[in-house]
């Protein structure tokens, strides 16, 4: 059923959406004409054709999760990667310890969300899933060390002492994302908290090319060059390793469960939101190592 | 003041917000005695702060001309211009319109 993006006004038809949309642009309401800036088109369009924007934007062709890929990929892979992606076609030791200093929080925080699904939901399945993810971030398995853990060994590696990496406050745009997320889980159906948390998980899939991302998550070549220490390709081979189907597990899961799609659809295009702020901190934090880290 | 957006000239409904070139809303607001176009409050608001931090570092009483590139997301790098002089920034603004990174790019 069409819906508003934004307050999520609710129609049975597209066209009247848009009207409501237009006006309120009409009168500069901020909220409405950003979301519109930023997943729409900066350009004003009529009523008509706003009515024809949006019901494209929306519509599902084939699963939920198809839709979900689809975004993630527009925004964070499309004709303007983003930045901190392409920063990790090549990064730095400046941009490996911004990734470092503002990981521990999402990840602390990744794993506080998680046990908010759990706690909401009755499905096995779902509990299974999120444990198990929760382990792999934060506990190990098989007695391999934990993303956690790999994360602060490659800062170490860079020469960062842990007590100083674990010493470092978020910055104000990473603490802005945790509480969106955190947010979403409180106030959101679990549902919609596991595809705004594991549809983020798509930034490292290697599979995403084969739906048109033009590039990986970071240059593969890393992997086996000698430029870069050996925690560093650790961590960043965890993600590359992983199963292929990791984040698109997550993504069955909610093709599976979702009852509101366009809930659904809302509330991941502000996780994605609020995940474009993020990889701009941790660049923001690589600045501090080197100014001529550039942003764009 | 000569406004390029991305590329683009911008400052009025028909270029676009003076800050991020959309062409949206119905806002406006006079500054430094020029009346601007903006696609909504926050960009007004935002535009004003980064006037005024960049009239603070440099001492300028007045800016000629500013090239804005970028997005809400990336941040924008920009150059602004007085008399003869030049001036490059990086500038993003948090959820309330502040200035919340500033970085002088040499
Ligand atoms: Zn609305
Ligand atoms: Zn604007």
């Amino acid at each position: 059923m069409p819906i508003c993006p934004v307050c999520e006004y609710r129609s049975t038809e597209w066209k009247e959406v848009a009207g409501h949309l237009y006006s309120l642009t009409r009168k500069s309401d901020a909220t409405h004409v950003m979301w519109l800036n930023r997943n729409l088109t900066i350009k004003e369009v009529d009523v008509e054709k706003l009515s024809e924007m949006l019901e494209e934007f929306f519509s599902i062709r084939g699963e939920l999760s198809s839709w979900i890929r689809e975004k993630f990929i527009q925004k964070f892979y499309g004709e303007n990667p983003h930045p901190f992606i392409l920063a990790m076609q090549k990064p730095n030791r400046a941009v490996l310890l911004g990734y470092v200093i503002e990981h521990q929080h999402f990840l602390k925080n990744w794993v506080k969300v998680l046990s908010e699904i759990i706690f909401k939901t009755d499905e096995d399945d779902v509990v299974k899933y999120e444990l198990d993810n929760i382990n792999v971030e934060y506990f190990g398995y098989n007695g391999k060390p934990s993303h956690y853990e790999l994360l602060l060994r490659m800062g170490e590696s860079l020469g960062m002492p842990r007590k100083e990496i674990l010493g470092y406050s978020p910055l104000p745009s990473t603490k802005t994302a945790i509480n969106t997320w955190r947010r979403i889980a409180i106030e959101r159906d679990w549902v919609e908290t596991l595809a705004a948390m594991h549809s983020l998980e798509l930034v490292a899939d290697k599979t995403l090319r084969k739906y048109g991302a033009k590039m990986h998550y970071f240059n593969e070549a890393i992997l086996t060059s000698n430029d870069y220490p050996q925690e560093v390709k650790d961590f960043l081979r965890e993600g590359y390793e992983a199963d292929q189907s990791h984040a698109g597990e997550a993504l069955t899961l909610v093709d599976k469960y979702s009852k509101d799609e366009e809930r659904v659809q809302v509330t991941v295009l502000r996780s994605f939101d609020a995940f474009a702020k993020y990889l701009t901190a941790r660049l923001e934090r690589a600045m501090e190592f080197d100014s001529k880290v550039i942003l764009q | 003041m000569k406004i390029q957006v991305n590329g683009s000239k911008a400052g009025d409904k028909e270029s676009g917000c003076a800050l991020c070139g959309a062409t949206w809303g119905d806002y406006y607001e006079e500054i430094d005695g020029e009346r601007l176009f903006f696609c909504c409050d926050v960009c007004a608001t935002e535009f004003k702060n980064m006037l005024k931090e960049v009239k603070n570092r440099t001492g300028w009483k007045k800016i000629d001309e500013i090239t804005i590139n970028g997005n809400f997301y990336k941040g924008r790098t920009c150059i602004a211009k007085s008399g003869g002089n030049e001036f490059k920034f990086y500038v993003r603004f948090n959820d309330n319109a502040e200035v919340e990174t500033f970085k002088v790019t040499d």
